[in-house]
C-alpha cells in the first residue's frame, strides 16, 4: 500500500494498493514515475481513501488470488483499470479468462482503455477521492 | 537464420531414434518443437539446427487422433521438455517419458484449446452484432430485411453454430 | 496521432456494417433502416440507409483501429484523448451523441 498525493491536486491524498496482472499495470506505474502521483512519506494522521486497483487480465486460475487480495482490504474501493479487468477485453472469447472482475466484487470505478493512459488513472483516483472517504 | 533446411517426415515409432541420429550428425541445437492440427491427424514437428547455424533439420511425424502418444525427446534436448508440455496442453499429445506437468493452463480446464474441434463457446453464445442489416420500415416500424443472405460471425464456423 | 478515442462522423456513415463485422471484440452495435427518397429530377426513388443508433462499448474496445481502417467513407476517425471513467460499466457504452461531441466524456 502506497500513499500518493495527486500532483495537480496536492490537497488530495489516496492510498493505492495495486493488483497488477498484465500490461495495464505499466500505465499505473507510469502515472507514478511520470510525476502525476507523488509518494507521501512520514506519519499519516488524516485518513485517505484506499483504492485497490485491478489492472490487467484476470484469469480463472488467478481469480482466487485476486479475490483474496480484495478480501484483505475490505475498506478499499475497487478500480477496474482497463478493458481486461472490466470485461475480458481482447480476450473476451478466451475460455480461461474471467469476463470482468465485477462479477465477483463491487467495482467503484471503471476505467476504459486498452490500456488507459496514466492520466486516466489519475482522473479515476480524483473521481474516487471526490466521492468521499469510504467508512 | 540458416541457409539450408532439410525436411523429413518419419513414422511415430522411429521418432526418438531419428532425432537422436540427426543430433549425432552435428545438429546439436534445439530450436523448437510444436504441433499442427491437420484435422484427421496431429503433426508434431521439431526443428534442430547445426551448432554453427549453417543448416537445420525439420523432422515431423503424424499422430492419429485415436492415439496421441509419442516418445519424449527430453533426454536428447532438455529444452524440448517445456515445448512438449505446451504441446501436451494445447493439443492433447502425451509425450512418453516427460512428466507432462501443466505449464500454462489451469488444472480444471479439460480440453486442449488448439484442437480444431474445440468450440470457442463465447463466440457461439454471444450474439454477433454484425448479423444485423439495415431494416426495412413499414408503417413506422421495422420489419427486418429478409432478402439478405445471413451473415456468419468471423471465427465461428458453421458447424459450431449448429451445435 | 494519438490513438485515444474513436469518434463517429454520423453524416458520413452509410450503415454498411463493415466496422461492426470487422471488430474483433464485437464491441460495435449499429441499428439502421432503409428509406426511399426521391431526388429532384430523378425518375425513380432511391433507397438509402438511415442510421438509427451506433454504439461502441468502450469496456471491450481494444483500440485496434480496424473499424477506422475499414470504413470506406471515413466515418470513424481517431480523436483526441478522453478519459473514459464511470462507476457503471453500462455507461462505458457510448452512443452517437457521445461519440461525436468533442469534449464530452463518459461520466
Amino acid at each position: 500500500m502506497t500513499r500518493y498525493q495527486l500532483a495537480e491536486h496536492p490537497t488530495i491524498e489516496v492510498e493505492v494498493i495495486t493488483a497488477g496482472l498484465a500490461c495495464c499495470t505499466l500505465e499505473v506505474e507510469a502515472a507514478a514515475t511520470a510525476g502525476l502521483l507523488l509518494p507521501v512519506s512520514g506519519e499519516q494522521i488524516s485518513p485517505a481513501p484506499s483504492i485497490l486497483v485491478i489492472s490487467g487480465t484476470v484469469t480463472d486460475a488467478l481469480l482466487p488470488a485476486v479475490l483474496a487480495q480484495i478480501d484483505r482490504f475490505p475498506e478499499a474501493r475497487l478500480m477496474s483499470f482497463g478493458a481486461c479487468a472490466t470485461s475480458g477485453g481482447p480476450y473476451w472469447d478466451s475460455p480461461p479468462v474471467t469476463k470482468g472482475i465485477d462479477q465477483f466484487a463491487d467495482v467503484a470505478v471503471y476505467v476504459a482503455g486498452c490500456p488507459p493512459r496514466p492520466d486516466a488513472f489519475v482522473a479515476a483516483l480524483l473521481d474516487l477521492a471526490h466521492s468521499g472517504v469510504a467508512p | 537464420m540458416t541457409a539450408v533446411m532439410a525436411m523429413e517426415s518419419v513414422p511415430v515409432d522411429t521418432w526418438h531414434e531419428r532425432v537422436h541420429q540427426v543430433k549425432q550428425r552435428g545438429f546439436g541445437f534445439f530450436d523448437f518443437l510444436t504441433a499442427v492440427d491437420r484435422n484427421s491427424f496431429v503433426e508434431v514437428v521439431v526443428h534442430i539446427v547445426r551448432e554453427d547455424l549453417s543448416d537445420s533439420y525439420l523432422i515431423s511425424t503424424m499422430l492419429s487422433n485415436e492415439n496421441l502418444h509419442i516418445d519424449s525427446i527430453e533426454t536428447l534436448f532438455p529444452g524440448a521438455g517445456w515445448h512438449e508440455r505446451e504441446v501436451g496442453e494445447m493439443f492433447g499429445v502425451k509425450f512418453e517419458g516427460n512428466d507432462m506437468q501443466k505449464l500454462l493452463r489451469h488444472e480444471t480446464l479439460g480440453l486442449p484449446p488448439l484442437r480444431k474441434n474445440i468450440v470457442l463457446s463465447a463466440r457461439v453464445v454471444t450474439e454477433w452484432p454484425g448479423a444485423a442489416e439495415p431494416e426495412i420500415k413499414q408503417d413506422g416500424r421495422k420489419v427486418g430485411n429478409p432478402s439478405r443472405r445471413r451473415q456468419r460471425p468471423p471465427g465461428a464456423p458453421e458447424s459450431w453454430l449448429q451445435q | 496521432m494519438i490513438h485515444s478515442f474513436i469518434a463517429l462522423l454520423p453524416d458520413k456513415c452509410t450503415s454498411c456494417m463493415l466496422c461492426v463485422r470487422e471488430c474483433p471484440a464485437w464491441c460495435i452495435h449499429l441499428d439502421s433502416h432503409t428509406e426511399e427518397v426521391t431526388d429532384a429530377g430523378a425518375r425513380r426513388p432511391k433507397k438509402i440507409n438511415v442510421l438509427d443508433s451506433f454504439d461502441i462499448d468502450y469496456s471491450l474496445c481494444m483500440y485496434c483501429g480496424i473499424c477506422v481502417d475499414v470504413c470506406p467513407f471515413d466515418a470513424l476517425e481517431w480523436d483526441q484523448h478522453r478519459a473514459l471513467i464511470s462507476d457503471s460499466r453500462a455507461d462505458l457504452t457510448l452512443g452517437i451523441t457521445q461519440l461525436t461531441s468533442e469534449n464530452d466524456s463518459a461520466n
